[in-house]
């Protein structure tokens, strides 16, 4: 613990990051073959509902001025997560409208409450677009935790969700809660999003959790390649960003996710090249 | 409570432009919803803010781009955008559902960099992101109104089209309507009211505008021709109570018209509950 205060402001970002970029395509490549990284979009705006509403609350009840916004955001997006769920049986015909509802909601809220609350918008773009600089020691503390209780679930229940994520109706014969290991899942990416939120920045989180492994099934052969090689690129686009971001002085968030989009684009030309190459031969 | 947006010339403009795109943007998101594609909305907004940004970033280096209105640029991105998703949905063939995503991720991350060498992290930021009543000037009004006609106009002409095509695309194609044509068409469409509905509304909440008038009219309707008009009206009340009150409280256009949105949605699920939507 003593290591950790001792860290300068940067040794944070960049532990905080390098954190990030393990988990987000870990968790990432499971809702990928799930098909509903989209999800992780209408979980990290509402993440902002929550956010705005922690420092709206701090400012406006003076006893709640020690809330962290980061946990209403948690708070927030584990509520987000099930109430998607919930959506989707109330409009069975039209089950992928339940994601753009909770976006929309989630940001409209947000919005609102911004305008409420008179904090000054430079506060706001770093949430909504991710600094390493103002990682606090605290903050640092809830990526840890956030992060080993992600890893925690993942490792407790990782034979279970493979099986539910690739087939449903065969893990429910052999005996898996389907709707127990759902909310497992629901709480774990809510988890990765709130813990992602202060590098990346909330309208990039989703970008975090996406790129990745949208990059690593292009050139993966199975499932585990898929998350190795996604935890690679994550940590690259990760590591590039901040270093890039530092150095030009940009808005951390945008680097990371562009350094993100660059390595998509390289791996979609390698698997043109090696079809190719094989077709010739 | 209204008549003050007719006192000064900048809230009518926003009023007469909240109206139009309070028609628009439900109209075409019937027909978005119908098709599965709503999301697209999202993926849209995200990369007109690179539009916009990019467009800013240029005006700073050449005096060309600080004259041009920002929304032109924006369009050209969301277009760029709209016609992208297309291929990448051919690159992912077994995984179509990441384009959405990818498309989004990258058109918001492009636009912070821009931002950033632009050094636009100010009050003009916000009102992107969220609407501003008093940011509308003449050349938005005049451009959206005549955005309006041409959409008006095209729905005019191929509304049976497209709904054929939204219903039974196997015997559409059969019955030899050109689906390729009039899919870009209509995406082009949807990708041009984003960028104009943005001033009022804001990037991030456009989608919205969208969406949720067309989840409460699911509710509601008994046909397609009334799933407009009821998504119409939701979205026309939306607009004028969210600019009227936004304005009064002081807080940002779009998210009050969001939260009207939603609440006429709560209000729907709640008197039509045990139907199957």
């Amino acid at each position: 613990m003593e290591i950790l205060q001792q860290l300068t402001f940067l040794e944070r970002g960049i532990i905080a990051g390098l954190i990030i970029g393990f988990i987000c395509p870990l968790v990432g490549a499971f809702l990928l073959v799930r098909r509903i990284t989209i999800i992780s979009e209408a979980l990290s705006h509402i993440t902002l509902t929550g956010i705005t509403a922690g420092v709206f609350l701090s400012q406006a009840v003076i006893w709640l001025n020690f809330v962290n916004p980061l946990y209403t955001g948690f708070l927030f997006s584990l509520a987000g997560s099930l109430l998607v769920e919930k959506l989707r049986q109330i409009y069975r015909h039209f089950q992928e409208l339940a994601v753009p509802i909770i976006l929309s909601s989630g940001i409209g809220l947000s919005a609102v409450l911004i305008s409420l609350a008179q904090s000054s918008y430079n506060e706001w773009y770093s949430y909504l677009f991710g600094s390493i600089v103002t990682v606090t020691l605290n903050d640092l503390f809830f990526i840890m935790f956030t992060g080993l209780a992600a890893l925690l679930i993942l490792g407790a229940f990782y034979k279970e969700l493979l099986s539910i994520s690739f087939d449903q109706e065969f893990a429910e014969t052999t005996g898996i809660s389907v709707n127990r290991l759902n909310f497992f899942f629901a709480v774990l990416v809510a988890l990765v999003i709130s813990m992602s939120m202060k590098v990346v920045g909330i309208l990039l989180v989703g970008a975090m959790v996406t790129l990745p492994v949208a990059a690593s099934i292009q050139i993966a052969k199975s499932f585990k390649q898929v998350i190795i090689l996604g935890i690679i690129f994550g940590e690259t686009a990760m590591i590039a960003g901040i270093a890039l971001s530092y150095y030009l002085n940009i808005a951390t968030g945008g680097v990371i996710v562009v350094a993100g989009v660059v390595i998509l684009i390289i791996t979609n030309l390698v698997k043109r090249l090696t079809q190719a190459g094989t077709a010739a031969s | 409570m209204i008549q003050v947006f007719f006192q000064y010339d900048f809230l009518t403009y926003s009023l007469y432009t909240g109206l139009m795109i309070g028609f628009m943007a439900p109209f075409l998101g019937v027909f978005l919803v119908v098709r599965r594609l709503s999301l697209i909305s999202d993926a849209l907004s995200h990369i007109t803010l690179s539009g916009i940004a990019f467009s800013l970033l240029l005006g700073r280096y050449y005096p060309f781009f600080a004259g041009l209105n920002p929304l032109y640029m924006g369009m050209a991105f969301s277009v760029g955008g709209a016609l992208f998703i297309e291929r990448l949905r051919n690159v992912y063939r077994y995984y179509k559902e990441l384009a959405i995503p990818v498309i989004m991720s990258a058109g918001i991350g492009a636009g912070v960099v821009f931002i950033s060498l632009a050094d636009g992290f100010n009050n003009d930021l916000f009102n992107y992101l969220f609407g501003s009543v008093i940011a509308i000037r003449q050349s938005d009004f005049q451009l959206i109104g005549i955005l309006t006609i041409v959409v008006s106009i095209m729905i005019i002409l191929f509304y049976k089209e497209w709904f054929f095509l939204s219903f039974d695309e196997d015997q559409a194609v059969v019955s030899g309507i050109p689906k390729r044509v009039l899919h870009t068409l209509f995406i082009v469409m949807v990708a041009l009211v984003i960028a104009a509905s943005m001033r009022v509304v804001g990037i991030l909440l456009v989608s919205s505008l969208m969406t949720l008038p067309v989840a409460a009219a699911i509710r509601w309707a008994r046909g397609f021709r009334q799933m407009f008009v009821y998504a119409v009206i939701f979205g026309e009340i939306s607009v004028v109570t969210g600019l009227v009150s936004a304005f009064h409280l002081d807080v940002a256009p779009g998210g009050m018209i969001v939260m009207v949105n939603i609440l006429i949605l709560l209000i729907s699920l709640a008197l039509t509950k045990g139907k199957q939507g």
